[in-house]
């Protein structure tokens, strides 16, 4: 799978690229290269920065719209702006980040819409004993349906989509509770959820995936 | 406190009495002054015409001293007696009882004595008029000079009054327009068109000193708004290079504990700083559109989200919503409005405690029990938190309150029965 990453913070985007290991990651850092990168070939996801030295990033945008391409795109701004947001997300993009995130918060959105472009019809994901069917928002495990949360499916399908990472407390709190995660003193809470979810998977019988690293954070090692 | 053209009349109404005063005695001493000069010439004429009629008689004795006798006789107030020798002229003046007209009164008289030959005989002679009293002269002046004195007065008073609010009329419309001013609005005070000097050079000071704060405060809010997106990609760099630190191989739990440490700080100095660009765009009305929100539904869906943190301190959620209630702004300022004081009052409910949301039409409470009363003045205010461990990023509130400035809404803050409760009450008192 290849990614673009159009980025002109060079440290951002080696950052990027060293986390998303499980794709083949390109970069660019100016408007013209990546202009360039677009008109000569194809990606399964670029994740687009919109200010850019050389030009407005939503230009890109239009331009990969009215070619009619797939690729998925996923908008990284600085600007944080309600409007940046609605545009891009009107004119085409297929999600949108602010910063500063989280790298796993990042992958699990990679992850997503690259999921959404390839398999809009039949949307399941499969890895090892476990099967999710996101129109239905099931889970099985060996043939069984295990019975999850939405939260606790969300932490799944945040799980799959940074497997063999290790994914810090602090990120995994962000993401279920979004800004409000670090107005509390704990986070407790992501505790008691992935504990249920690890429970119900367990019990259901599968690999034992999941797993609590360093004391702080977790991993789904396959 | 004094009107200051009062003041002014007050020091004017001194100095006219005291020139009025003074002006008393000059008046005496002038018109004593012309009285007797005038008499004195009236007694010299009388005299001199006297003289040159007995000197006319100076041939025959006889005739002369009847005449001289006649005229003691007709005219009282003079008084012709043969002398041994003659002498220079003098003055006098006398008061005394009048012989003839019956006055109990003293009066004054003006004299002048003279000398001269008839018949070889050398005569003094006296004249006398009359002259007014010096007291009554002065108490006719004193009179009259109380009297303009008084009109003076009069006129003064009701000159005043009707000029302290004809000309002062500029002035307490630009303090009024002052008392209005809001620094945020940006633009200059429209101040009145006055030919005054004074309130020329007032109104002149005003304005150098309004634009110097507009520059000032754009400048203060444009550097806050820079810093923070300047901060945005440097703190990308670092929680980026965190979370990819923490997937190097064979990490201490140590090592790894520092990185949860960093990160968590890392988080709230992003937090913070994404509130603060949050609150420059509502500053500068970045918020443009405006839809009809149904708020039961916002602050279930917000609690909904929030329920893990309920459930975490226990805390009992009683939320009463007896009739809908829907306010026009923006969707995600007004979640922006509820999250913030949701948060305020789940982060600062004792573990253990309530809340309790009571949604009517037109206002929205949100309560949680505490211990005792929060210093009013300061809660609103940004980095001012008034629980000394917090791990808010104190511009909860702030953005609370700039939202509510935003739509004329008011938001208020009570304590009563172990509960704080703030209050947002959406009908908009003032449009901005």
């Amino acid at each position: 799978m290849k990614l673009l990453v159009i980025e002109d913070e060079a440290e951002l985007a080696a950052s990027i690229a060293g986390y998303l290991t499980d794709y083949t990651c390109e970069t660019a850092a100016t408007f013209t290269q990546a202009l360039e990168k677009i008109e000569m070939f194809t990606y399964d996801c670029i994740l687009l920065d919109l200010t850019l030295p050389g030009g407005d990033g939503l230009r890109l945008l239009d331009l990969l719209k009215k070619e009619k391409r797939n690729d998925g795109i996923i908008i990284i701004s600085a600007r944080n702006a309600m409007e940046d947001k609605i545009t891009g997300l009107t004119n085409g993009a297929d999600d949108y980040i602010a910063k500063p995130f989280h790298l796993p918060e990042l992958a699990a959105r990679v992850y997503s819409v690259i999921r959404r472009k390839q398999f809009s019809s039949a949307n399941v994901v499969e890895q090892h004993e476990v099967k999710i069917d996101l129109l239905s928002k099931k889970v099985f495990v060996e043939g069984t349906e295990v019975p999850l949360t939405k939260k606790e499916l969300d932490l799944l399908l945040y799980f799959i989509g940074n497997k063999n990472k290790v994914i810090s407390k602090g990120a995994l709190a962000e993401h279920l509770s979004g800004d409000m995660a670090d107005m509390l003193d704990s986070h407790a809470f992501v505790y008691a959820h992935i504990k249920n979810l690890k429970r119900k998977l367990t019990e259901a019988g599968y690999g034992n995936y999941l797993k609590n690293v360093y004391g702080t954070g977790y991993k789904w090692e396959i | 406190m004094k009107k200051l053209l009062d003041r002014n009349l007050k020091a004017f109404l001194l100095y006219a009495l005291v020139v009025f005063l003074a002006s008393v005695p000059a008046y005496f001493l002038i018109v004593d002054f012309i009285w007797r000069t005038e008499l004195h010439e009236h007694n010299e004429i009388v005299a001199q015409r006297a003289k040159e009629n007995f000197q006319r008689l100076s041939g025959d004795t006889a005739a002369l001293n009847a005449s001289i006798d006649a005229w003691n006789r007709i005219q009282p107030e003079t008084d012709i007696v043969p002398v041994n020798a003659m002498d220079e002229d003098s003055v006098y003046t006398v008061y005394r009882y009048s012989s003839i007209s019956g006055h109990e009164e003293l009066d004054r008289f003006h004299g002048l004595i003279s000398y001269f030959t008839a018949g070889g005989q050398a005569y003094k002679m006296t004249v006398e008029t009359n002259i007014e009293e010096s007291y009554e002269t002065i108490a006719a002046i004193t009179a009259v000079t109380a009297l303009f004195f008084l009109l003076l007065l009069a006129g003064f008073l009701l000159l005043n009054k009707k000029l302290s609010k004809r000309l002062w009329a500029p002035f307490h419309e630009t303090v009024g327009k002052l008392k209005a001013y809001d620094l945020k609005s940006q633009s200059q005070i429209p101040l009145p068109q006055t030919d005054i000097i004074e309130f020329e050079s007032l109104h002149a000071g005003i304005r150098k000193l309004i634009s110097g704060n507009i520059a000032a405060y754009r400048e203060q809010k444009e550097f806050t708004e820079n810093a923070s997106h300047e901060l945005q990609t440097p703190l990308a760099i670092v929680q980026s290079k965190l979370d990819l630190f923490l997937q190097t191989e064979g990490l201490t739990e140590e090592q790894s504990g520092i990185i949860e440490a960093a990160n968590h700080s890392l988080s709230r100095v992003s937090r913070i700083n994404r509130n603060l660009v949050l609150l420059a765009k509502i500053e500068n009305g970045q918020f443009a559109s405006e839809e009809t929100v149904e708020l039961t539904g916002a602050v279930k869906e917000l609690t909904e989200v929030m329920e893990d943190f309920l459930t975490e301190k226990q805390i009992r959620l009683e939320l009463d919503a007896p009739g809908a209630c829907k306010v026009n702004g923006n969707a995600a300022l007004v979640e922006i409005l509820l999250t913030n004081l949701l948060m305020n009052a789940i982060r600062h409910t004792p573990a253990g405690g309530e809340m309790r949301i009571v949604i009517n039409n037109g206002s929205v409470s949100i309560a949680n029990s505490g211990t005792s009363p929060l210093p009013e003045d300061k809660l609103f205010k940004r980095f001012s938190s008034a629980a000394a461990h917090t791990t808010g990023t104190g511009l909860g509130l702030a953005i609370v309150r700039q939202i509510c400035q935003l739509y004329g809404w008011q938001v208020g803050y009570g304590f009563r029965d172990g509960m704080h409760q703030f209050t947002v009450g959406f009908n908009r008192g003032k449009e901005e």
